[in-house]
Order: structure tokens, then C-alpha cells, then sequence
């Protein structure tokens, strides 16, 4: 019987996922389009809000070219680790007060440990194509993550310490008098650009960088394997929002007074979760990409310091 | 680095201000036309579709086919064919502009001395055919016909290609009445 549930709740979770990937890439069309006094998608639909079933279609029916001189069997699970990456990250994301797919007691760990596999994706990918442009924009994932994963990780270590605990529904139930960003401004802000790099966002979307790499990694896939990797962009969006919710934001708690009490705490956890999309899209449209070096320089000169520091004081001020 | 330097970089006060812009830019309308379903009006002269004037009172083209407009054209996309008529007067056999490969620049109107060709202007006559593009003399005449008959062509002529245009002969477009330049001035075209 217990299986039945748990089934039950993937196949919620992955809909609801799904539905959320679709529509924030029309989100993101409607918002850097209005940003850059354009429209964005108008035509499917009233307001276009048909495009991303449209664009689904579209990419699940295009023919699924692969390169002759490509390594086919890593060719083909490429796009496949990344989306298993991305959406394996769901099993431990709280939505609300006692639902998560399972209560894992080392979840930070499990987040951060499948947020690389993900990566792995995008090198495999870049390696398998055989094509100069996928290679470097795999090499420049995988230097990226290097330089990353550290902060990020260490970012979380002072939310750990003032849980208590590596299990995300602790950590959230630990700020019900006040989110951590109050206590943690500095991990949050790292956290929040190491998750930009992590997902390979504009201004650190070096792995694809259009303007140089052709598209990067993505360059020589197609039809359905693009849109996994396309899957796997957005999803890892949405949950490092739902992280950064989580660790940072009070995950599924809102203000308790006056009508917001009487609020579900889901609407709460997509709100938070919806602002920090909002925000990727935000800095996309307004921040021109990183040079390379300057995005190694500002992960292993700034961000890493950053975090130690923050551990140190962290800890200090909890022992006194 | 002075204090304030210090504090711009810490606070990424520049950043701040970029994101500002965009966000002000969110809730300001877009410039964005729906084309197809909301056409822009062209502008008054604009250089569309190619036609051949019709004469109102002989009801046939007005080129007689001296071939200034196919020696003018720069990329050479008017081909005109003349024969022979009735009591030996010069009749334009065929007339037949190359659509696709011409440039727009209106040399053909502004050579013509009798003000026989004319860019209209229309702009949307796209087709899925290269031979569609092929304008015959009949196809010219009726693109007259369709978008520069009445006053309208005799406006367009007036207001876009006076200089030339404005002497024409006196059964022409423009109202004899109108005419303000001396005679030797025309003599000299």
C-alpha cells in the first residue's frame, strides 16, 4: 500500500513539474519580451498561451538527427542523465508541511550531490557530439560546476548549522519565527548566483553561450533530445528555486496573521518560488554573460571566501 | 579605492540600476505590430508594387515604349518589346518588369517622360511561385487598375515626382491648368 502512495505522489509531483517547466518558458518569453518592449509570444492562443503545448508538440515530432561521427550510445543518455539529474532532485522537496516524496535526512546532500549529476549531462553531451562548439561548452559546464558546486555547497553549510539538521522539512520547520535570509544575507545572495551558474543561466550561461558557441553543449541535438536537455534547464530552475525557497525563504510558511493565515501553505511555497523564477528572467534580460575568467575568478576569489567567512561567524555566534 | 567606490561595489549599486531599467521597461508598452493583423498604414510615397498608368481616355497604357525606364534600371530588370502598328506607329508588344530582382529605386519612374510607370504603394504581394513575380504588361496595368486609378494616381504623381513628372505631356496626368513652368524648361527634357 505504501508503494501505491509513494507512486502516487511521483506521478503528482513530475505533473505538476511538468506543467511548471512548460509554462515558465512562456513565462520567461513574456517577461524578457516586455522587458525588451516586445510582445513575446502572441499568436497560439489568446496571448500566446498556448505556445509552450504548441512548442512541445513541435519538438517531441522533429526528426532526431544525430551527428555521424558522434559517440552514440553517450550521445543518446546525455540528455537523458540531465533530466534524470533534474528531476530526481524532486524526491526530497518539501511543498508543504509534511509532503515530500520521502523525508530524507540527508537531503542538502542528496540536492547537491544530484545537481552535479546533472551536470555530467551537459559534459557527456558536449563530449559525445564530436563538434568543436559542444566540446567547449561541455569543458566550460565542467569548470563551471567545479567552481560552483564548492560555494553552494558551503552556503548551505551555514543553514545546516543553525537547523541543526541536513533534512529539508527540519530545516524549514527551524524558521518558523524567521526565514534564514534575515540571519544568512551573505549565503543567500551566493547561493542564489552559484544556483544562476548551476543552472547554466544568463549571466553565467558560458556551457551554451549562443553568441560564441553556436549553443554550446546543445549545438548537434535535436527533436526530442534537445527538449530533454530543455526539460532539465527549467526543471533544475525550478528547484533551485524551490531550494533557495526552502534553505533561505521559509519554504512553505507565510506570515501568520489576518487573512495570510488562512492561506495554504503551497500557495505560499509556489509564490516564494515563482519571485525567484521571476528573478532569474529579471537578471537574464539585464546582465550581458561573464568572460570566462571572470566567472572563475568570482567563484573561487569571491564566493568561496565569502562562505568560509560565513561558516566561521556563523558557528561563533552560535557557540556564544 | 575611496569609501564611495567601496560601497558601489559591495552594494552593486550599477547592477542595481540596470535591474531598475528593465523592471521600469516591464510596465512600459511594447512597440511590438501585430502584423498581419494589424497593418501598418505605408507611408505617403512609399515604393511598393510596380504598375503601368492607364490612360483614362484611350483606356491603354500610356508607355510608348522609348525604353529610357529598361535603360535607367540599374539591375536591368525591365525588358520592353515594341513592334509595329497600324499606319507605322511604335506599339508596346510586351512590357514585363523582373520583379525579384529589382532594387526599388524608382529610376524607371523618375526617367519615364511620360509618366507611364509608377510604384504604387502596395507592399503585400508575396506568392509561392517565382513566375509570379514575372509582371506582364496586362498584370501592370491591372495593378493600376487595383490601387493608383482615379485622383489617387494623379495625387501620387503630383506629390512624389514632380520634377519630372509635373510637364508631362499635356494630355498627361497632371491638369494642364497647373502647369507653372515655362516652355523652354520643358523643351529641354
Amino acid at each position: 500500500m505504501n508503494i501505491v502512495i509513494v507512486i502516487f505522489k511521483i506521478v503528482i509531483v513530475i505533473t505538476i513539474t511538468m506543467l511548471h517547466v512548460a509554462y515558465v518558458v512562456y513565462f520567461e518569453r513574456k517577461v524578457i519580451g516586455h522587458m525588451q518592449a516586445r510582445l513575446g509570444p502572441m499568436r497560439v492562443g489568446p496571448h500566446g498561451i498556448l505556445q509552450p503545448i504548441a512548442d512541445g508538440i513541435k519538438l517531441f515530432f522533429k526528426e532526431d538527427i544525430i551527428p555521424s561521427n558522434a559517440d552514440k550510445p553517450i550521445f543518446y543518455i546525455a540528455p537523458v542523465i540531465s533530466v534524470i539529474g533534474a528531476l530526481a532532485s524532486l524526491a526530497v522537496i518539501p511543498f508543504w508541511e509534511g509532503f515530500s516524496i520521502i523525508n530524507l535526512n540527508i537531503g542538502i546532500l542528496y540536492i547537491l550531490a544530484l545537481s552535479s549529476v546533472g551536470a555530467y549531462g551537459i559534459i557527456l553531451a558536449g563530449w559525445a557530439s564530436n563538434s568543436k562548439y559542444s566540446f567547449l561548452g561541455g569543458l566550460r559546464s565542467s569548470a563551471q560546476v567545479i567552481s560552483y558546486e564548492i560555494a553552494m555547497g558551503l552556503s548551505l553549510v551555514g543553514v545546516m548549522m543553525l537547523a541543526g539538521s541536513a533534512n529539508l522539512m527540519d530545516i524549514v520547520n527551524a524558521q518558523s519565527k524567521y526565514p534564514f535570509i534575515l540571519v544568512q544575507p551573505v549565503a543567500f545572495f551566493v547561493f542564489l548566483m552559484a544556483a544562476v551558474a548551476e543552472t547554466n543561466r544568463a549571466p553565467f550561461d558560458l556551457p551554451e553561450a549562443e553568441t560564441e558557441l553556436v549553443a554550446g553543449y546543445l549545438t548537434e541535438y535535436s527533436g526530442i533530445r534537445f527538449g530533454l536537455f530543455f526539460i532539465a534547464e527549467y526543471a533544475g530552475m525550478f528547484i533551485m528555486s524551490a531550494i533557495t525557497t526552502i534553505c533561505f525563504l521559509g519554504g512553505w510558511k507565510g506570515p501568520d496573521f489576518w487573512i495570510f493565515s488562512y492561506v495554504p501553505d503551497i500557495v505560499w511555497f509556489l509564490l516564494k518560488v515563482y519571485a525567484l523564477i521571476f528573478f532569474y528572467f529579471w537578471i537574464r534580460a539585464t546582465l550581458p554573460r561573464y568572460r570566462y575568467d571572470q566567472l572563475m575568478g568570482l567563484g573561487w576569489k569571491l564566493f568561496i571566501p565569502l562562505t568560509l567567512v560565513n561558516i566561521v561567524v556563523t558557528g561563533l555566534v552560535k557557540i556564544l | 579605492m575611496t569609501t564611495n567606490e567601496f560601497f558601489k561595489k559591495v552594494f552593486f549599486i550599477e547592477i542595481i540600476k540596470g535591474l531598475a531599467l528593465t523592471m521600469k521597461h516591464l510596465f512600459t508598452p511594447a512597440v511590438t505590430r501585430q502584423y498581419p493583423t494589424e497593418i501598418r498604414e505605408p507611408f505617403p510615397g512609399s515604393r511598393g508594387l510596380h504598375a503601368l498608368v492607364r490612360d483614362a481616355e484611350t483606356g491603354r497604357e500610356k508607355c510608348v515604349g522609348c525604353g529610357l525606364c529598361a535603360a535607367m534600371c540599374p539591375s536591368q530588370c525591365i525588358h520592353i518589346y515594341t513592334i509595329e502598328g497600324e499606319d507605322h506607329r511604335k506599339v508596346v508588344d510586351r512590357y514585363e518588369i523582373d520583379v525579384l530582382r529589382c532594387v526599388f529605386c524608382a529610376f524607371c519612374v523618375e526617367a519615364c517622360p511620360f509618366g507611364a510607370v509608377v510604384l504604387t504603394d502596395h507592399f503585400e504581394y508575396s506568392d509561392y511561385s517565382r513566375e509570379a513575380f514575372y509582371f506582364t504588361k496586362e498584370r501592370l496595368l491591372e495593378n493600376w487598375d487595383k490601387y493608383m486609378s482615379g485622383s489617387k494616381g494623379r495625387e501620387y504623381f503630383k506629390r512624389f515626382w514632380r520634377p519630372k513628372s509635373e510637364d508631362f505631356g499635356l494630355s498627361a496626368v497632371s491638369s494642364g491648368s497647373e502647369l507653372q513652368q515655362p516652355v523652354e524648361e520643358k523643351a529641354s527634357l
